[in-house]
């Protein structure tokens, strides 16, 4: 019963129960309940029938053929599990209504309730099956290899042991690649691991052949080496949710029996002789597919990994932090002291990196600028972060260049000094003082923010985090011990900003 | 040593100084009087390129700098800054540095002496200002008078044949000022010339060689300091001076 006490409802029937005669057994039974699953509350079923509405989570970003935003229809959404979704709503007497969520978010965001089930290519792997409950499957795919064209050593998994693959974090190939000892390097979009393909980033892409179909295939660049796997697409509900589940069963089985799940399949060119395999799913052979694997457990193989994963949280934060802090001094004295055109142009340059997303800058410099600058992740990352933090340090330099007191510089020119060496000789260094703790601030906030090149397929500490809470089916212990690393690495930092503060009071 | 021709300027359209002609001698004392706004500041600190002027020039030994921004002047400008030393009213010393680290700045970064020598030379200065036993202090650590002369040793240690002084009393207590007077006559034993703003009277007659009475951006009136000072022709300078006070500073000069 996780899961029910994030949303617990008033029971409808608690003011018929409270009657003096059934009070004590209604009572001992209400306290039992809570202590058991914290309140009482609608099944899944009987939820989705009152509320008229199947609420069905999924990615639009995940693109075609899934579900995504129509062009010809504004808010509208369309895809072969948009379809799916109306259908399976239709069996149940109910209405559809999408909801977004990112995608490698939809098995958290189901069981706190976001909505009421997951539909969004979630393939059944041990560790999902373990967690939440699937329904028997809607589509059968394969494993796709791609390599590049020109590149003719790769022949298969085998041929790629230490090598950088791509894929989805915690899909099936993701799983696939662990076993296979490849290097397997996670990606949170579709078209991303492709594009690096091309760039030479990664030596191969294994993702489902939906995808591959998609979004790599037509890319020129790019051979098919051939389908080393099969999985399942499964719709995911909520633990405890069984009545949900059968119901969706039962609608499935329509639907593929109907003819209908086939014909969406074609409508979206997606269907092939695989698929008649659903018409005549067994309850089964949906057991032996949805067994849950034993859960993983928090090794000292996992520790390793967190250390590593911090180990380039602090990698790309210092390298950002080095790189930042020189040019957001030089950001700043060009505007306070340089002519008028540089000036104008420093200002532009932290208007522009502090007033756009730094998400979006790491998805420029690394994919958009992957023809012109070919960065490896960590570079970029680094880089990334480091032109996006010289914005901030620029300011935090500048107003402590303006807390100097102007006397100060035209001492150090009265005595014959160029501009250059008055403010390398006696503006910066008074200045550094004041923007210490500024610094030391930012620097914090950097270690934080440096979770955000996950999308550039770094595994940093938050990446790892997430990845492991997959694999052991729970957050609580990884969760914990990334929180605890960002503070062992944050804190000493807080402790020499107020040292610094501190020592300037007295100064 | 400098040599000022139809020097004008302009601020914010109101103008500061009107024509300025005037000629500072190797050796001479000369003290700039005047009513407040009337242009001695200015006059000052355009003397060493500090402050940018609209028309005339200003000549320090053989460089001329010229009306514009004082900034593309570049080099003229150092080389004349290094021969004209300032010291500002509020002292400005440089708060990160101690009192022979003050001293030593220039002579390190700007004539590239090693350390060794800058620091001999420093403590020989701190020592002539008496502050040999202040060298380590920082200047939040000194007292008013105590970052004057330190000011005044950080100047002297370019070498300059001139130094400039705004305001040099003005932030002293009265007792302190006969120390400075005290240590300015030793120093101008050495053959320095000087150019002071000032107010106080005092200052101008026990130093001064030559009095310059600005006002309203023009030199109204100019000679000995007995001479201006006790029997001014201007009737601007007689108002400004005060009439009543013309007698106690004739006692005074006497």
């Amino acid at each position: 019963m996780a899961g029910s006490l994030t949303h617990a409802r008033r029971s409808p029937s608690l003011s018929q129960a409270i009657r003096p005669s059934f009070l004590l057994p209604s009572v001992l039974a209400l306290l039992a309940l809570l202590s058991a699953c914290g309140a009482e509350q609608d099944s899944g079923l009987a939820r989705v029938r009152r509320t008229g509405e199947l609420r069905w989570g999924a990615d639009a970003q995940g693109g075609e053929p899934y579900a995504m935003e129509d062009p010809d229809a504004p808010g509208g959404m369309r895809g072969f599990e948009v379809e799916l979704a109306e259908a399976l709503a239709r069996e149940l007497g109910v209405r559809a209504r999408f909801v977004q969520n990112d995608w490698s978010s939809l098995v958290p965001s189901l069981e706190r309730g976001s909505f009421d089930v997951a539909l969004n290519g979630l393939e059944v792997t041990p560790s999902r099956s373990g967690r939440i409950l699937f329904t028997r499957p809607y589509y059968i795919f394969q494993l796709r290899l791609l390599a590049r064209r020109d590149d003719a050593a790769v022949t298969g998994l085998d041929a790629l042991k230490g090598q950088r693959v791509g894929t989805l974090a915690n899909s099936l190939a993701w799983d696939l690649l662990r076993r296979s000892g490849v290097e397997a390097v996670p990606y949170e979009g579709v078209e991303e691991p492709y594009i690096d393909l091309e760039q030479g980033r990664v030596r191969a892409v294994l993702m489902d052949d939906i995808i591959a179909q998609r979004y790599g295939q037509p890319r020129p660049g790019l051979r098919v080496v051939g389908d080393v796997g099969d999985g399942y697409y499964a719709i995911a509900v909520r633990p405890g949710e069984e009545d949900l589940r059968e119901a969706l069963d039962t609608a499935l089985r329509n639907i593929a029996r109907s003819g209908e799940l086939r014909a969406i399949f074609q409508r979206w060119g997606i269907d092939n002789a695989e698929q008649q395999r659903m018409v005549d799913w067994t309850d089964a052979q949906s057991r032996e597919v949805l067994a849950p694997a034993q859960t993983a457990r928090m090794g000292w193989g996992q520790w390793v990994l967190f250390l590593q994963a911090a180990g380039v949280t602090l990698l790309v934060s210092v390298g950002a932090m080095v790189l930042a802090i020189p040019l957001g001094v030089g950001l700043a004295l060009t505007r306070l002291y340089g002519p008028g055109w540089a000036a104008r142009l420093s200002t532009g340059y932290v208007e522009l990196f502090r007033g756009t997303p730094v998400l979006l800058q790491l998805y420029v410099l690394y994919y958009g600028l992957a023809g012109v600058l070919r960065l490896d992740p960590i570079s970029a990352a680094i880089l990334g972060l480091g032109l996006n933090y010289a914005a901030y340090e620029s300011e935090v330099y500048r107003a402590g260049v303006l807390a100097v007191p102007r006397g100060q510089l035209e001492a150090a020119m009265a005595l014959g000094m160029p501009l250059r060496l008055a403010l390398r000789r006696v503006i910066l260094p008074q200045a550094f003082r004041v923007a210490l703790p500024g610094v030391a601030n930012d620097f914090i906030a950097l270690l934080k923010d440096s979770s955000l090149v996950s999308v550039i397929s770094v595994v940093e500490l938050t990446k790892r985090m997430t990845i492991t809470a997959v694999d052991v089916r729970s957050w609580l212990i990884p969760g914990a011990l990334c929180a605890l690393m960002y503070l062992a690495m944050s804190y000493p930092l807080s402790r020499l900003a107020r040292h610094l503060e501190a020592r300037l009071e007295r100064g | 040593m400098i040599e000022v021709e139809k020097l004008s300027k302009r601020y914010e359209g109101r103008p500061v100084l009107e024509g300025i002609n005037a000629v500072f001698s190797p050796g001479e004392v000369t003290a700039l009087v005047g009513p407040s706004g009337g242009g001695k500041s200015t006059l000052l600190r355009c003397l060493n390129g500090l402050e940018s002027f609209d028309a005339g020039v200003v000549r320090v030994g053989p460089d001329t700098l010229v009306p514009g921004d004082v900034r593309a002047q570049g080099e003229k400008v150092r080389r004349i800054r290094r021969r004209v030393g300032f010291v500002f009213q509020q002292w400005h010393l440089f708060a990160h540095r101690t009192a022979l680290g003050n001293v030593t700045e220039a002579p390190m970064h700007v004539k590239g002496m090693g350390r060794p020598e800058a620091n001999e030379r420093g403590r020989a200065l701190l020592a002539k200002v008496g502050l040999s036993h202040r060298e380590d202090a920082y200047p939040s650590e000194l007292s008013g008078g105590e970052q004057q002369r330190v000011a005044i040793a950080r100047a002297l240690a370019m070498e300059p044949e001139v130094l400039l002084m705004d305001e040099p009393t003005s932030a002293l207590d009265p007792e302190r000022v006969g120390a400075l007077i005290d240590l300015l006559e030793q120093l101008l034993a050495d053959g320095l010339t000087l150019v002071a703003v000032t107010h106080e009277m005092r200052f101008a007659y026990e130093l001064a060689s030559r009095v310059l009475v600005l006002h309203g951006g023009h030199i109204i009136e100019e000679g000995p300091p007995a001479r201006v000072l006790a029997n001014p022709h201007h009737e601007r300078t007689r108002a400004f001076l005060g009439l009543g006070r013309v007698p106690a500073l004739r006692t005074l000069g006497a």
